[in-house]
């Protein structure tokens, strides 16, 4: 059982480190990518979310269950079938939250370090692209 | 007569600077200093920018050209054991145009690199940082109608090195400083650096990091290891080996050194110190040797700033041997107990601070380390 739970009654994106077994609990999907960034920058450990609270439409749903491929995941994210409470997805061309790719990815059994390198990978065949920084859109 | 006075936020009182004598009601910086994102900033270049910060340990790089890095404030460097043997510390910037050159490589996870070679344009460096190689295109001017080849001037070695960071040892721990002139490391450790050096510290290898995040500023948790005054309400399994009161909380130039005596009964033989006692060096900035009196070994923590109201404590546990045994990860499951007390206090202490009722807190008698931890802020503000 990881430390740290007093903090995390209810915030909706929880994510925790395996190796150090600590927490961090945020109401941003985001601050858990920043979160993985800062651990991981001394610690070299990747980090797994363990709770997103997101409500996507059926649609989305389907989308992701369709696939592991993170340019459909993001594809079917960006379409504006989906909003989640906390992290608010604009509009198409902003492009969707990089954590709210981490955290659906994330009930495909991706960690974190796993989705962030399968972005950057599919970013350098053209596919995905930041219409902001650490927004991601399909093309 | 109250020993001193609180200063609320209520609309009479102004704060005042920290106090020399520790009997004034005016003996804690003020409270804005904790919650300001300004300070925060400031701190990176009057604090981190200044004073010698641990880096990190030599034994995680035993072999010419293991290096490791690390981000201090916004600067991040390449620690790295050169031909020598001697270990040296660069700014991770390339002398062409500036790119980072190496990736985030944690102590932790060390890399070991024969040359230094920036992937942008592949100018490289040997491991003293001077430059050795450019590639043609540095050399000759093809591509440019007008300039001739020979025209092109030779790369100085030396003017077109890695950009030294000054580093220095006490035993195995690795200190930078990015003063342009700053004082000695021995200066800034004063007795400290015999102490640690008279233990056989270097014979212990990292065998656990643990890293958490804390919602609190660097300085309040910097205060709450320093202090015992809180140990007898929040860690009460811990206290009962301690006979608190025979303890001794001992206060020098930047560092401190709380002693914890340890009950006659207490089986402590383990430890790596003479005295029958825990010992916990505190050495300004933000960053302390734990030595429990209970294990054979120690452990360091890093009080490494996020931002004004976060920090990541860096916990790091050294053994002779790297491979942790039944007791030795109790051990540590017991300094983790003991954090996550502090945390939840050092937690709410902020939700406190950041309320803005409270405009200058007030330190009592024995919290002369805390007292100490104030004044150094303060005075490296004014400089
Ligand atoms: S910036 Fe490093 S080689 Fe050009
Ligand atoms: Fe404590
Ligand atoms: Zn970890």
């Amino acid at each position: 059982m990881p430390y740290r739970t007093h903090h995390s009654r209810s915030a909706p994106f929880v994510a925790t480190c395996p190796d150090c077994e600590i927490e961090r609990s945020s109401d941003s999907a985001t601050e858990l990518v920043a979160f993985y960034r800062r651990h991981h920058r001394h610690t070299g450990h990747d980090i797994v979310v363990t709770r997103a609270d997101l409500e996507f439409s059926a649609a989305v749903t389907a989308a992701l269950d369709a696939s592991d491929d993170v340019a459909a995941v993001v594809d079917g994210l960006d379409a504006r079938y989906g909003v989640d409470k906390h992290d608010s997805i604009e509009s198409g061309t902003d492009g969707v939250p990089i954590g709210i790719v981490v955290a659906a990815m994330s009930e495909r059994g991706f960690t974190v370090g796993e989705t962030l390198e399968a972005i950057a990978g599919v970013r350098m065949t053209g596919a995905l692209y930041e219409p902001r920084d650490d927004h991601l859109a399909a093309f | 007569m109250p020993y001193s006075m609180t200063r609320w936020n209520n609309g009479l009182d102004e704060v005042e600077q920290v106090s020399a004598d520790i009997t004034d009601e005016t003996n804690a910086l003020p409270a804005r200093y904790f919650t300001d994102p300004s300070v925060h900033e400031m701190e990176k270049e009057k604090v981190f920018g200044r004073y010698w910060v641990y880096a990190g340990h030599a034994n995680c790089i035993p072999e010419a050209g293991d290096y490791f890095t690390r981000t201090i404030g916004d600067r991040e460097i390449i620690v790295l054991r050169n031909h020598d043997g001697d270990i040296q510390a660069f700014y991770n910037v390339c002398a062409h145009r500036g790119s980072a050159i190496v990736e985030e490589t944690p102590m932790t996870d060390p890399d070991n690199a024969r040359r230094i070679q920036c992937p942008y344009h592949l100018w490289t460096y040997d491991l003293d940082g001077d430059l050795a190689s450019t590639p043609r295109s540095f050399e000759e001017a093809r591509l440019n109608p007008d300039l001739e080849d020979e025209d092109v001037p030779d790369l100085d070695a030396d003017s077109n090195s890695l950009m030294d960071v000054h580093s220095d040892r006490i035993g195995p721990f690795v200190f930078v400083n990015f003063a342009a002139d700053p004082m000695p490391l021995a200066e800034q450790a004063g007795k400290l650096k015999s102490e640690l050096e008279s233990l056989p510290l270097a014979e212990y290898e990292l065998a656990q990091r643990i890293v958490s995040e804390v919602e609190c500023n660097w300085k309040v948790f910097g205060g709450n290891y320093s202090e015992c005054d809180h140990c007898q309400a929040n860690h009460q399994d811990w206290v009962t080996d301690l006979e608190l009161l025979d303890s001794e909380l001992e206060v020098n130039d930047y560092h401190w050194v709380l002693h914890y005596k340890h009950r006659e009964d207490v089986d402590d033989e383990m430890r790596i110190h003479d005295e029958h006692e825990a010992q916990f060096h505190y050495f300004w900035p933000n960053f302390t040797v734990n030595m429990y009196g209970t294990a054979d070994g120690y452990g360091t923590y890093i009080i490494d700033p996020i931002d004004e109201e976060r920090f990541q404590l860096v916990a790091d546990y050294y053994f002779k041997d790297p491979e942790l045994t039944d007791e030795e990860e109790q051990f540590i499951r017991t300094s983790r107990q003991l954090q996550e007390e502090d945390f939840e206090l050092v937690e709410r202490q902020q939700r406190g601070l950041k309320s803005g009722a409270i405009a200058q807190a007030q330190l009592g008698p024995n919290e002369h380390t805390v007292h100490k931890l104030h004044r150094l802020a303060q005075a490296a503000y004014e400089v």
